[in-house]
């Protein structure tokens, strides 16, 4: 029956991000915007110069792009160059391959956000099940509530205040950015803390914005796990409260929150796009924020495609997860 | 129960995550940086040599300068002798990293421009120009050829000889190629070019083209070419149509003062000591031996950086953003020093322009009745904080062109164009068959008149939103949009009206009254790109430009020819004009001086254009 | 599963147990308080000020610090940032609201019928759901509104369409979710041997249940919506004449407030958007609080 569930699991994932990739397709296309000129056009106003025969160019372009094609033939040919693993070239910033522009851009994406995702959650969760447990201290259980507050704030707002604190007013960290100009990107101690501070503001505008979230979450799981009874059970056997806290109530808590946290993905991903384009932060949301300024198609495809594998993948994860969270809901066919 | 293994693993799989991240982290910052492997350092030499550079106390500088040991710990050039600009990019990165290639991916703004010499540059504020590659260029007596004479020694970094050669293939490769800038004109332009002897290149044209040298030759502001390298597309086998694909690489073959390494998030220009400039005596080894380019994203964080004496320039600022910037350090300066307007003017004015083959702004009376409820002193008051930058003209006042424009400025007057009068509007709405509805706005036919303006946000938030409420005091249903349809709606010629430039006169007023002709005037329905928006048609119009072509510039005839023009310019009202373009660059001194101002006008201090050469031979060490 | 709303309890009076309650549960009176005074800020403002006129471009005095002509002081285009507040939260809240409404209305048929019923429907609507989440949120809506919809026209309506796109999508979960771990609990098996039919049952034993889930859900939705136009108006793709309290604090942002100096420009946003989000964020609380009653215990 598992195996059974995980391969329909599969295949329905893949038919799901099939349809998205489609959406994804279609809707830029929508628009009659087009990008071509639109190159030209940011030429034009950054350079006060306008090409003569402006038309010919743009015409010869679309020829190239083949996006003179109709459009059901652009989309099997490009479906069919992506499963051959080739995300095209970049309209903008022609003839640069999308595979490569992603490639310089996810590293910093994927460093950032696993660092904020990974303390936010491992922070939120202990605060959430220390302010959860009944014999903390007050000040502990206190806690909680400017957590709250701070959650009520969008990431970008918090950015906002924190650059204009700690970069702009105080100097304390630097205000965007990857890394000091005359930096050598390289692998040493001096690149690597470099690194490390450009990230800070970033990576804790969205900690600040998250990490209530999760206390919140693992408050409410902690809370509910006091009462059941196997809880009570290992309490009246008279275990140690750090055994019972630890095995008993943080264990038994912590599985809904993994499961909101790979809810929360998306959200996150979202946040971090606004996050990483207020800190000129070369990651991937900027480059997808750019993209969608000059309707880059093939770059909004390729970073699209990649953030719905990730996401596909982990809700997968996630839906494998949740019959073994809630043993009464069942997915085999009775 | 198997749930217990499954929790275990989640935990397990979550400390994993967390120490995955940084060497994720690192190994991506790593693997695209081959930068410790690339040994020649060419700056090393001629730094030793210099005494000064390595006596300079940098500690000793002013206190802000916390930066400086910092950026240099990577780099064996001291802060003292780099340039720092915080300008361009794509989303924080740089995108067109390894492709160097003028005509394929390279970007000249993001100090491409140091990398590939011209034949001619002209200053627009010195008004000169100044022969590069070449040594001179001089027309025969009717402007239908024109005899280059090339610098002796010039040669491409990879030490290939710089010839003739190189310049026939160029132009016949424009000619070959219809994908790069100034295909067009080159095969419109040229009938034939040869090469009587390496250091010669003779181009004849199809007709009188007095301004060939200096629009196409020459390298300012933006626009121009200059020569590629025939041995390297030879030897590559590349084919003069495929030329624009091919992406070059970082050591492509090119005639510039620079080299450059490049990674996504900087690029990081160096001084090649070995330039032929250098070596043949033409120029002197200028201080700066490293330019960097980091990205930019907030304007503010980019004043932020030069206040902070992170950048030594960005790109220009807002009004606002200027002051607030030459206010907070004293080492900051600009164009026109602390004054106002802090900055210079380029060569864009901006009006608003209208598809005068569409109703309702067909008619003139329509089009005049909108100049009048723009109050361009209310404009240099709120928007530009009391500075005079709006204008009548759809010419920049640059020091070629002031003779024209104050023979212009009488006739100005007397047409009213800079009059603002809501009476006047109204007057003229009413005659054009207009009446106003319940809210205020003037209808025709039950249709309001769209004044929707298109434009951009990036450089026109300040303006426009002003521009919409003077409309609809005037009774025109104005909104905004800065959607990234705007240049298509432009194009395409939709209702509304459009914010943009005129990209076109510099040394004469010919290139401006061109936009005109009606050779652009694209029928309804199709596109008519460049800035050719106004779809304008008069045969009287075109016969005063045509005549102003074949006249050179500087010539007085072209007085008379630009005076009808320009009234013609007026009395329909093309477009309306508004504003001057000015550019607000911060200098800032701390470590270098000299930059151009307005005492010293050797350039505009647009160091994103092609002249940046020339600022970088300008800029003095401070320390 | 016990409600524990005590309206219908006899003994001390019922105003008395209601005060009792929302003693406990501060989250809730908090939030609602802090909703009570946005509502009368935003609605009883506009009674006094002329917001159609001052809450836009060359209005009043431009970069006027707060003063007792201008209290909240004006921006760099002459707008009476008192009028822009009064008006954005309106705005801001009017997007929030219809974004939530149309969700919640449609999350609740799509996940009532789709996890009662399961089958093809159920397929389809799951199908449906996991295309939209698996997209994060906001790409998917910077490529709507970035690329389709006509930027001379963005209203706030549009906005608050536009972000609707992805507001049932929770809700339908949710609904969804509960319906499957209901559907297998004694009630509502009980109620079927007793030979209810299934609007029946859906209506008299799942919906009544599910109350807390719902408001709760829409509150989450009303959050998601602002936040989510918030989004994008951060990014130059809202309504770009309305001042709503995301283009304010866009526009802010543009003119770099905060590099000039001009604080009451970005503050005044920024609190509105705090007091917006928490004021929810509270109610949200407290509504869990009531919905899953163990909560409470720690307090």
């Amino acid at each position: 029956m598992r195996l059974g569930y995980v391969l329909r699991r599969f295949i329905f994932l893949i038919f799901v991000m099939w349809t998205a990739a489609t959406v994804l397709f279609t809707i830029p296309r929508l628009s009659r915007v087009n990008p071509i000129r639109e190159r030209f056009a940011a030429l034009a106003r950054s350079t006060g110069y306008a090409p003569k025969d402006l038309e010919n160019i743009i015409a010869s372009y679309e020829l190239k792009f083949g996006l003179d094609k109709p459009l059901p033939q652009q989309y099997a040919d490009y479906m069919g160059s992506v499963l051959r693993g080739d995300l095209g070239v970049s309209l903008m910033s022609y003839p640069k391959p999308v595979a490569e522009l992603i490639g310089e851009a996810l590293p910093w994406t994927i460093g950032l956000l696993l660092v904020t995702i990974s303390l936010t959650f491992l922070i939120g969760t202990a605060i959430g099940a220390l302010a959860g447990w009944p014999r903390s201290p007050r000040w502990v259980k206190g806690t909680v509530t400017p957590l709250m507050v701070l959650a009520a704030i969008p990431a970008y707002t918090l950015g906002l205040l924190l650059v204009y604190l700690l970069g702009f007013r105080l100097k304390l960290l630097p205000m965007g950015g990857a890394y000091s100009p005359g930096m050598v990107k390289a692998l040493t101690m001096p690149f690597a803390l470099d690194v490390v501070k450009h990230a800070i503001l970033p990576a804790l505008s969205l900690i600040l914005a998250y990490v209530g979230f999760y206390a919140l979450g693992m408050r409410g799981m902690g809370v509910t796990v006091q009462g059941e009874d196997y809880v009570n059970f290992a309490e009246h056997k008279g275990l140690r409260q750090g055994r019972i806290f630890y095995w008993y109530y943080v264990r038994n808590a912590i599985l809904p929150q993994v499961t909101s946290l790979a809810l929360a993905l998306g959200g996150i991903v979202s946040a971090g796009i606004l996050v990483e384009g207020l800190y000129g932060f070369p990651g991937i949301g900027s480059t997808l924020s750019a993209a969608i300024t000059a309707n880059d198609y093939f770059v909004i495809y390729g970073v699209g495609f990649i953030t719905i594998f990730a996401v596909g993948i982990s809700m997968m994860a996630v839906d494998l997860l949740y019959p073994l969270l809630d043993p009464r809901i069942r997915y085999d066919r009775k | 129960m198997k749930g217990k293994l499954t929790r275990r693993e989640m935990l397990r799989l979550s400390t994993v995550i967390g120490a995955g991240t940084l060497v994720t982290a690192c190994a991506g910052a790593a693997t695209p940086a081959p930068a410790p492997t690339t040994a020649p350092e060419p700056t090393k030499a001629p730094e030793a040599t210099q005494a000064e550079a390595t006596t300079a106390p940098e500690a000793t500088t002013a206190p802000e300068a916390t930066t400086a040991p910092e950026a240099a710990t990577g780099a064996e050039v001291p802060r003292n002798r780099t340039l720092v600009l915080n300008h361009g990019g794509t989303g924080g990165k740089y995108t067109w990293v390894g492709q160097i290639n003028p005509v394929g991916g390279m970007n000249h703004q993001e100090g491409g421009a140091l990398l590939w010499d011209p034949l001619f540059y002209y200053s627009v504020f010195a008004d000169k120009d100044i022969p590069w590659l070449a040594e001179s260029g001089t027309y025969n007596d009717d402007y239908t050829e024109l005899t280059i004479k090339l610098r002796a020694g010039a040669e491409w970094s990879d030490g290939v000889p710089f010839t003739s050669k190189d310049v026939v293939w160029t132009l016949e490769a424009y000619k070959a190629n219809e994908k790069i800038d100034y295909h067009q004109q080159v095969l419109d332009f040229v009938d034939s070019v040869s090469a009587p002897d390496d250091q010669t290149v003779v181009i004849k044209f199809t007709g009188a083209q007095p301004r060939f040298k200096f629009e196409i030759l020459s390298f300012k502001f933006d626009t121009g070419i200059c020569p590629l390298p025939a041995h390297f597309f030879e030897d590559k086998k590349i084919e003069a149509t495929k030329i624009n694909e091919e992406p070059g690489g970082e050591d492509m073959p090119h005639t510039g003062m620079f080299n450059v390494k490049m990674t996504p998030e900087q690029l990081v220009y160096d001084l090649r000591p070995d330039w032929w400039g250098f070596k043949t005596g033409f120029q002197k080894e200028p201080d700066i031996k490293r330019v960097i380019f980091i990205p930019l994203s907030d304007m503010a964080t980019a004043a932020q950086r030069v206040v902070n004496n992170e950048a030594d320039a960005c790109l220009d600022l807002r009004p606002t953003l200027i002051r607030t910037a030459v206010q907070q350090n004293p080492k900051i300066t600009t164009h026109t020093g602390k004054d106002e307007p802090l900055g210079y003017i380029d060569w864009w004015p901006n009006s608003l322009w209208m598809n005068t083959a569409s109703e309702p702004y067909s008619d003139k009376d329509v089009r005049w009745a909108i100049n009048y409820t723009i109050d361009r002193d209310t404009i240099d008051k709120v928007v530009f904080l009391g500075a005079k930058i709006t204008s009548v003209f759809p010419y920049p006042e640059y020091p070629a062109l002031k003779k024209y424009l104050d023979q212009a400025r009488p006739l100005a007057d007397k047409l009213g164009v800079s009059k603002f009068s809501l009476e006047e509007s109204a007057k003229l709405m009413e005659k054009a068959g207009f009446s106003k509805d319940g809210e205020g706005f003037w209808v025709k036919d039950g249709a309001r008149v769209n004044a929707t303006i298109d434009g951009f946000e990036s450089i026109h938030a300040d303006i426009v939103p002003v521009l919409v409420e003077m409309l609809r005091n005037g009774g025109f249903e104005a909104a905004i949009n800065f959607g990234n349809d705007a240049y298509q709606n432009m194009a395409d010629g939709k209702p509304g009206l459009y914010m943009f430039g005129h990209g076109a006169s510099v040394i004469d007023p010919y290139a401006t009254m061109e936009l005109y002709h009606s050779r652009y005037s694209a029928p309804l329905g199709t596109t008519a790109g460049g800035n050719h928006f106004s779809r304008y048609k008069n045969p009287e119009f075109d016969q005063i430009v045509d005549d102003m072509r074949a006249v050179p510039p500087g010539d007085p005839k072209l007085n008379d020819l630009f005076m009808k023009a320009i009234e013609i310019y007026w009395t329909d009202m093309i477009d309306v004009p508004v504003i001057q373009w000015l550019h607000r660059i911060p200098y800032n001194q701390t470590y270098w001086t000299n930059w151009p101002t307005q005492d010293n006008p050797y350039l505009n201090g647009a160091y994103w254009h092609w002249t940046f050469p020339l600022l970088v031979m300008g800029l003095k060490a401070a320390q | 599963m016990e409600l524990a709303i005590p309206t219908t309890a006899k003994g001390p009076s019922q105003r008395t147990l209601v005060l009792r309650y929302l003693r406990r549960n501060k989250s809730l009176v908090l939030g609602l308080a802090l909703l009570a005074f946005l509502l009368i800020f935003s609605l009883g403002g506009s009674l006094v000020v002329d917001t159609a006129k001052l809450a836009y471009p060359l209005a009043a005095v431009p970069l006027q610090p707060p003063s007792a002509e201008y209290p909240l002081g004006t921006d760099k285009d002459g707008r009476d940032l008192l009028a822009v507040m009064i008006r954005g939260i309106q705005l801001t809240g009017a997007i929030g609201i219809i974004a939530g409404t149309l969700g919640i209305v449609i999350g609740i048929v799509l996940g009532l019928l789709s996890g009662y019923f399961g089958g093809v429907f159920d397929s389809v609507v799951r199908w449906m759901t996991e295309v939209l989440l698996t997209i994060p949120p906001l790409i998917l809506l910077i490529i709507i509104a970035g690329t389709i919809v006509d930027k001379n026209k963005v209203t706030v309506l549009t906005m608050a369409l536009v972000v609707s796109i992805l507001s049932w999508v929770g809700p339908t979960r949710v609904v969804r979710a509960q319906v499957l771990t209901m559907k297998e609990r004694t009630f509502v098996n009980v109620a079927k041997l007793s030979g209810m039919g299934n609007i029946e049952i859906i209506f008299k034993e799942l919906m009544p249940n599910m109350l807390p889930f719902l408001v709760a859900s829409f509150v989450g939705q009303v959050m998601g919506a602002i936040g989510a136009s918030f989004g994008l108006e951060v990014l130059g793709l809202g309504a770009v004449r309305e001042p709503t309290i995301g283009m304010t604090i866009r526009w802010a942002q543009f003119h770099s407030a905060m590099f000039n100096q001009w604080w009451w420009w970005i503050l005044w946003p920024v609190l509105a958007l705090i007091a917006i989000f928490a004021s929810l964020s509270l109610i949200n609380v407290g509504l869990d609080e009531i919905a899953n009653p163990r909560v409470r215990r720690t307090e």
